[in-house]
């Protein structure tokens, strides 16, 4: 697998995103606390204004002519209940003129002469105050008309009541959201506490042991379990493959060693030199027996060692076919066999490993020569369709019977034992099929001996 | 009116040969007060302040309560006092409300019952109750009124015993004056009638207490109605022939409001002038040796002087704050004025 992401810890990040997450609600809730905070204040103390204007109202009389105030001492210690704050005040007669107060009260910027009461906030005294004007219609034989009330309050105690609701709000989302990122700490370490307890009984558990990772009650844990199972099933299996591969091929070895030590034995004990050239073709039959084993367990390991690597390249079929074609009829010119090449397409490019492909084949017709009667007929058929390539080779020898066909696939598995078969060549062509994602089959030859086709699909193709 | 602007920098005589030497008086180590306090009173706690800051050179002023607060709104900013000091506090608060102040920094303000601090701009740092004046000699084998109550009944018996002989503040001239009678008529439901009681034994009215307390010494005057505490319990302790009641119904209390202004060219002197005021070497200074009286004064030491102590006394400080400003409002003030007068110079209203 290749590490396109720097490494980094689930439990870190989670923690970091969830942190990230929090901290945008809890700035979307703050606008919102601060919002109502402001609101709540500027509420409260609009209501003690209100109340305290009105009182103001009651106290303007018409005494004679003249509209005057008796500026009630109630409304100003309704004032202080907002203690901390200035207050400003003014009374305006019917014709607008100033009755008693602050003379150079700040006035609102839109005037709505219809609305009774009007607040806002303005400049005054350099001060930021809340002002609230109050009109009311005096109806008496002598004055009629609108007077007006103007009352200012400076905003310290809107300001303190805003500031104390948003602390408050403040310490309990806090709050809120330490608890939630304790909970969530808890929580993820909870969730991948299982991790952890597999890596642990993994590290402590040997995968070639038998014992399977004990079964876990979490089921968002046991298809990790159980994968890890399955895959330590399949290891040993595995595992139990190669084991007997190597048994088997040191067997062979040692069989053929052992005869060949055998026979040089008999030879240097023999006083009749006439039996000698005798002994030595029963050695040179068992050396080549040895070599022909050598190196189709090498070949094999190799087969084996580039399926794993996969090593591909471009190559043209037919070139390679009739190159090993060739070598063929060169090495069996001594022979009566009867080689031919059928190849009726232009094949595509193949992707594949040309060295494996080639000792595959390789195998196929020196099987065919070597089981095969001295006169005999091989051919080689590249077919392609619509599923795929097949390269077949077909020989007019005896053939396998299709019962042991199958059995002829395994390795070390030899049907005649009269010649000197390693029975590796066709395991070494079934896994060269294997690599390359095709198959290998082997089929009644027309003929009249048998036929080995290795058929590979088209996605091999280029 | 004659202005009372006396200028002086008081000075300790072990500093005076070197003030005198160097002449001049740096800028930066002025003090500049304005202050509607007698010299006298307050002397020996400008002396106190002089002694741990002998680097700052103090230029008192001294005015009466309203020729303070008009000479505070005609000046040029740039000629505005460092410090302002007065006991009418209604004419503070206004002076304040109007933007003329700067908040007072420091712990010790934090610490100051809440009646006697409005927004850390102005402080009380005094606790001096109404109290009533009488001649001793006078009122030899009689009983001296001992709340509002009584004494507007006595008033009434005894017409003949009262009539001229009583005096009070001009509510019209002295601010203090002012500030007294509306805050009994705020506090105490008897007031009207007290005030009726003061008309019909013609009582007369001054502007300054000093000169009251030297008629009610003379025998010119029998009883003094509502005069300010400090100077009366000063002025008893030194003669004899006055004594001094702290009604016990409800005695009201003024607390000398100071506050900083807001244009001090000193303000860092003045931030530790206020400051020492409400310290505790301050109050103890306005405690033991001046004729004020301290923010916590120890209560039994004033009433002792008093023959009755079994009636605990019912002191109702005027608290710092816009309400003070009501009776400031011209036309009430006007309205004031004139059932003032009524009441009490039915003569001069006829």
């Amino acid at each position: 697998m290749l590490m396109t992401e720097k490494s980094y810890s689930i439990r870190t990040r989670m923690l970091g995103r969830s942190a990230l997450l929090l901290l945008s609600i809890f700035l979307i809730l703050s606008l919102g606390v601060w919002h109502y905070a402001r609101q709540s204040a500027n509420y409260s103390y609009d209501r003690l204004l209100n109340s305290a204007s009105l009182s103001i109202m009651e106290g303007l009389h018409v005494y004679g002519k003249q509209v005057d105030l008796d500026l009630p001492y109630a409304a100003f210690e309704m004032m202080q209940l907002a203690d901390e704050d200035k207050v400003f005040y003014q009374a305006l007669g019917t014709q607008g003129e100033l009755i008693t107060g602050y003379p150079d009260m700040p006035l609102p910027n839109e005037f709505n002469e219809d609305s009774a009461i009007v607040f806002y906030n303005a400049h005054y005294l350099s001060e930021e105050v809340r002002v609230v004007i109050r009109h009311k219609r005096l109806s008496e034989p002598a004055v009629s008309g609108w007077v007006t009330v103007v009352l200012a309050q400076t905003l310290r105690a809107r300001h303190k009541m805003m500031n104390d609701i948003l602390y408050r709000s403040f310490a309990v989302l806090f709050g809120i959201m330490a608890c939630v990122m304790i909970v969530l700490w808890v929580a993820i370490n909870r969730a991948l506490e299982p991790l952890s307890s597999i890596s642990k009984s993994l590290a402590s558990h040997s995968l070639i042991s038998a014992k399977p990772v004990q079964a876990t009650p979490i089921q968002e844990v046991s298809p990790l379990v159980n994968a890890i199972n399955d895959y330590q099933v399949q290891l040993l299996s595995n595992l139990a493959v190669m084991k007997r591969f190597i048994a088997d091929a040191s067997h062979q070895i040692r069989t053929a060693q052992s005869a060949t030590q055998a026979q040089l034995d008999i030879a240097s004990q023999s006083e009749n030199l006439a039996d000698l050239p005798e002994h030595l073709s029963k050695i040179r039959k068992e050396h080549e027996r040895l070599t022909r084993l050598t190196n189709q367990l090498l070949t094999h390991a190799m087969v084996v060692h580039r399926g794993d690597t996969v090593v591909t390249e471009k190559m043209d079929i037919e070139r390679v076919m009739k190159q090993l074609l060739t070598e063929c009829v060169r090495d069996n010119a001594h022979r009566m066999i009867d080689f031919s090449y059928q190849c009726e397409q232009q094949l595509p490019l193949f992707m594949g490993d040309s060295i494996s492909l080639r000792e595959a084949v390789r195998n196929l017709l020196d099987n065919a020569i070597y089981y095969g009667p001295e006169q005999n007929q091989i051919e080689i058929c590249l077919q392609m369709d619509s599923s795929g390539i097949d390269i077949i080779i077909d020989d007019a020898g005896s053939g396998i019977p299709i019962e042991l066909r199958e059995k002829a696939l395994e390795r070390f598995q030899r049907l005649e034992n009269g010649l000197n078969g390693s029975g590796l060549g066709l395991s070494i062509v079934t896994s060269v099929a294997e690599a390359h994602g095709g198959e290998f089959y082997l089929e009644d030859s027309p003929l009249g001996g048998l036929r080995a086709r290795l058929h590979f699909p088209n996605e091999a193709l280029s | 009116m004659k202005l009372l602007s006396i200028l002086i920098i008081l000075l300790t005589s072990k500093t005076f040969a070197e003030s005198a030497a160097l002449e001049t008086v740096r800028e930066s180590d002025k003090l500049i007060i304005y202050s509607a306090t007698d010299l006298n009173a307050i002397e020996s706690v400008l002396e106190a302040f002089k002694i741990q800051n002998p680097q700052i050179a103090l230029e008192y002023h001294e005015f009466d309560t309203q020729e303070l607060d008009q000479t505070i709104r005609a000046e040029s900013l740039a000629n505005q006092p460092d410090v302002v000091i007065s006991s009418a506090m209604d004419l503070q608060v206004r002076l304040v409300n109007d933007g003329y102040a700067q908040p007072v920094l420091g712990e010790a303000v934090a610490a100051l019952p809440s009646w006697a601090n409005w927004r850390n701009e102005v402080i009380g740092f005094t606790y001096e109750p109404i109290v009533f004046v009488y001649n001793k000699k006078a009122f030899q084998g009689k009983t001296v009124p001992l709340t509002h109550e009584s004494l507007a009944s006595v008033m009434r018996n005894e017409h003949d015993f009262f009539i001229h002989k009583v005096g009070s503040y001009d509510a019209r001239r002295s601010g203090i004056g002012y500030l007294v009678a509306t805050q009994d008529e705020v506090t105490s439901s008897i007031s009207g009638r007290l005030q009726e009681s003061l008309g019909r034994a013609r009582t007369k009215v001054y502007g300054h207490t000093a000169i009251l307390l030297d008629d009610i010494a003379s025998g010119k005057l029998l009883f003094g109605y509502n005069l300010l505490g400090s100077y009366s319990l000063g002025r008893e302790k030194r003669d004899s022939r006055i004594g001094v009641v702290i009604p016990q119904d409800y005695a009201l209390v003024v607390s000398r409001a100071v506050f900083i202004s807001k244009q001090a060219k000193h303000v860092s002197n003045a931030q530790r002038f206020v400051n020492f005021l409400i310290s505790k070497e301050g109050q103890d200074v306005i405690a033991k040796k001046s004729e004020l009286v301290a923010l916590f004064p120890d209560i039994d030491s004033l009433v002792s002087q008093q023959d009755v102590q079994d009636q605990t006394i019912n002191f109702h400080p005027i608290p710092l704050g816009p309400a003070l400003m009501v009776y400031l409002d011209d036309s009430k003030r006007r309205r004031f004025i004139k059932a003032w007068e009524n009441a009490l110079l039915p003569s001069s209203s006829e």
